[in-house]
């Protein structure tokens, strides 16, 4: 025990003379939680359209307004002898409303009025979202100009629960405090192994007393520190920055905490130990580290989504259980029922990268 | 005078061609350098491609049923026709429904009153309850729409006639089907590039750094410029080549349609590929072994990545961040991707963003070129 606190001793002393690595562990991740969980959205708001008005009367015109005033639109002008397929095409706006010749007539008359809803489906996540809300504000607006002929006999009375302003950053704040965390304490551990390889220290670790255990832990608990260090600021961000608030008991997030650094310290050791040569190590964590934990966690899009073939590699992914405790942690709050599943997931993910690093740590041994 | 210009150039092109050839020979050699260009941006494409869909679908739902009706069985019916929603179960009471909603089993719950069909007798509305996991905002505000539309085309059955007196028709166009992978792998190609070209160019460009090569270069008579150059021409037609191979992957894999002009979009490409040359040989210029580029590249990738508007609308991002994607090629290419080969585009559309793009190229391989000379000499 005492072997291991003066190895971890010795690792933290060496991190804290390391300016870059310091920047990597502590300003970094931070800053990457700040930007990414505030910028990356799927909802848009102010989406540009135009509205083509070939009938001309106070109720088009009303109905026009009831664009106006939505926050999700955005009202652009036509200009004179533009059609607005060509506004389209160029990009200038994401759908059209065109308002037939004889909208005003048929309402009186109580005959249906159709509209023409036009939307750019290039992106198709915006596309549903704009027929979404453009036939929201036409419902809004038949209530307004005949509310007896839009008394339905089915109504729904929707509440949002855990997120009622539908507020992204709530959701992909802790998806990217998760990603930092994915990324950047195993870099710094894959680093601090495969330096001592590169460097040739290694073989003085092997003439002395401390066994591959050890000294793996050692390494391992520097590796926590730094990274809990790292957790810890990222939890403040979210309360601060993201107005995130504890929603039920907080120990499954501590116990899933510790239990993904040691995980991806783990994972960072692994390569370090398995690959000797820094550049081709960070590489490798920048694999399997970033881009798996990126695409296979359910940080942006749902899991259920990944066609089969591909969606089993997202089981051996820690990221994403540490994703659904996190998550569940600040937004749900079902406690130990909703997440007991995806903590001892990590666990058992966090062991079978201690016990391959000690493997691999065993074979350098060997070669050396 | 012009005897001797014509020395000059002649000389020029003998002295690049010379060093170019070196520069394609020791890529050729170096396996990992050309395995992180043929193979990496190949297998990158095809896992974003298939592991990102934004498609909001099998949401699972769950059903109180105090009415237990036929009525209230065809709005069960309704809601779950397509594939938006699946029942995963019924439950005795709503305190166990909101049970289930909150241990994540359910994303959806609807409770039908036990007055359902009596209220609507008497010409009294029926209120139908629903609730939403809103954690995730973009599937909650679908799945609201979705179940309202439903209400909505319950109530015109009910009634026999169209209810409202508005209806309003949308049509999708260049894309009527909403297939999303479409904007995913414009999208990634654009970060593809940029990653990859950086990753590349900078590796080389360090290499002769690292191991003091780079007196050997001075001692040779080529100029300062002759140097830079012979080093990006290799690099550049490199890239050229995994630019055609990941397009070939999106057409015929993804089936992304190429209705525009398909030389609009390598320009486009060309210009990607030089902006990221150009990041690769500045971030080279700051650090001082391979190491520090990978680290380097590790803080500035992301970043450049997720705010791009490749994986995400730019509209959706915060309005002091959108600004800023002014200044990001990947934002210029995927608007000049999604609008050439989506929307089939023409020149008179994309031209800003395909000046924004030479713009930066130029600018990024202007600026690397002379802190590179700079340190030759």
């Amino acid at each position: 025990m005492r072997r291991i606190l003066a190895q971890v001793r010795k690792e933290l002393t060496q991190i804290r003379r390391d300016p870059l690595a310091l920047a990597l562990t502590l300003v970094l991740p931070v800053a990457l939680v700040a930007l990414m969980g505030t910028s990356v959205s799927l909802t848009v708001t102010d989406i540009p359209i135009v509205i083509q008005d070939l009938d001309q009367t106070p109720l088009s015109r009303q109905y026009a307004d009831a664009f106006r005033n939505s926050l999700m639109f955005h009202v652009v002008t036509l200009p004179a002898a533009t059609a607005p397929e060509a506004m389209l095409a160029a990009g200038r706006v994401r759908a059209a409303v065109v308002i037939p010749e004889h909208f005003a007539r048929e309402i009186r008359r109580g005959r249906p009025a159709e509209a023409q809803l036009l939307v750019d489906a290039t992106d198709g996540n915006t596309a549903r979202l704009t027929r979404g809300g453009a036939g929201q504000v036409t419902q809004f607006f038949a209530r307004q100009v005949a509310p007896e002929r839009t008394r339905a006999p089915v109504q729904t009375a929707t509440r949002l629960w855990f997120n009622p302003g539908r507020e992204s950053r709530k959701f992909y704040g802790p998806g990217f405090m998760v990603l930092g965390l994915a990324i950047f304490p195993p870099v710094l551990a894959a680093l601090a192994i495969s330096r001592e390889a590169e460097q040739q220290t290694i073989l003085q670790v092997y003439v002395s007393s401390i066994s591959a255990h050890e000294f793996l832990l050692g390494k391992i608990l520097a590796g926590m520190v730094t990274g809990l260090i790292q957790c810890l600021l990222s939890v403040v961000l979210l309360v601060t920055l993201f107005g995130l608030r504890l929603a039920g008991d907080p120990t499954p997030l501590i116990v899933g905490s510790v239990l993904f650094v040691f995980c991806v310290v783990a994972f960072g050791s692994l390569v370090g130990a398995a690959i000797p040569n820094q550049a081709a190590a960070v590489q490798a964590v920048a694999l399997g580290g970033y881009l798996l934990s990126f695409l296979l966690s359910g940080l942006i899009f749902p899991i259920e989504n990944i066609p089969d073939a591909l969606r089993w590699v997202s089981s051996f992914v820690q990221a994403r259980y540490y994703i659904v405790v996190v998550r569940d942690a600040f937004l749900q709050g079902g406690g130990w029922p909703a997440v007991w599943w995806a903590v001892l997931a990590i666990g058992a993910i966090g062991l079978a990268f201690y016990a391959l690093a000690w493997r691999a740590m065993r074979r350098m041994q060997v070669k050396a | 005078m012009d005897r001797v210009r014509r020395l000059v150039a002649g000389h020029f092109r003998r002295r690049f061609w010379a060093l170019a050839l070196k520069e394609l020979r020791q890529i050729r050699r170096d396996r990992r350098l050309t395995i992180s260009l043929i193979i990496t941006p190949v297998l990158q494409v095809l896992l974003f491609g298939f592991a990102l869909d934004s498609e909001v679908r099998n949401l699972h739902l769950g059903v109180v049923d105090e009415s237990r009706t036929p009525e209230s069985r065809a709005l069960i019916s309704t809601l779950t026709q397509n594939r938006t929603f699946q029942l995963a179960g019924t439950y005795a009471t709503p305190t166990t429904l909101g049970e289930a909603i909150a241990v994540g089993r359910l994303d959806v719950g609807v409770v039908i009153p036990y007055d359902f069909v009596r209220l609507r007798k008497r010409g009294q509305p029926a209120t139908v309850q629903v609730l939403l996991n809103a954690a995730n905002a973009n599937t909650a505000q679908i799945s609201q729409g979705y179940v309202e539309n439903a209400v909505a085309s319950l109530n015109r059955d009910l009634v026999g006639a169209p209810a409202a007196p508005v209806e309003l028709r949308a049509a999708f166009i260049y894309n009527p089907g909403l297939v999303n992978v479409w904007f995913i792998v414009t999208g990634v190609f654009g970060t593809l590039i940029i990653l990859n070209g950086s990753l590349v160019a900078a590796a080389t460009m360090i290499r002769e750094k690292e191991r003091g090569t780079v007196e050997q270069l001075l001692m040779t008579p080529a100029s300062a410029l002759e140097v830079v150059s012979a080093k990006l021409v290799p690099v550049f037609l490199l890239l050229m080549i995994m630019v055609v191979l990941v397009l070939a992957v999106a057409g015929l894999v993804f089936r992304v349609p190429f209705r525009g002009n398909a030389l609009l979009v390598l320009a486009a490409c060309a210009g990607c590929v030089l902006t990221g040359i150009g990041v690769g040989t500045l971030i080279s210029t700051f650090a001082r072994s391979a190491n520090q580029t990978l680290l380097i590249s590790f803080f500035v990738n992301p970043p450049i990545a997720m705010l791009s508007g490749g994986l995400t609308p730019i509209e959706a991002m915060p309005k002091w961040v959108q600004p800023v994607t002014l200044f990001n090629p990947i934002a210029h290419f995927a608007k000049i991707a999604r609008s050439v080969l989506v929307k089939g585009a023409g020149l008179d559309v994309v031209y800003p963003n395909l000046l924004a793009l030479l713009v930066l190229a130029a600018l990024f391989v202007g600026v690397s070129a002379w802190r590179f000379r700079r340190q030759l000499g």
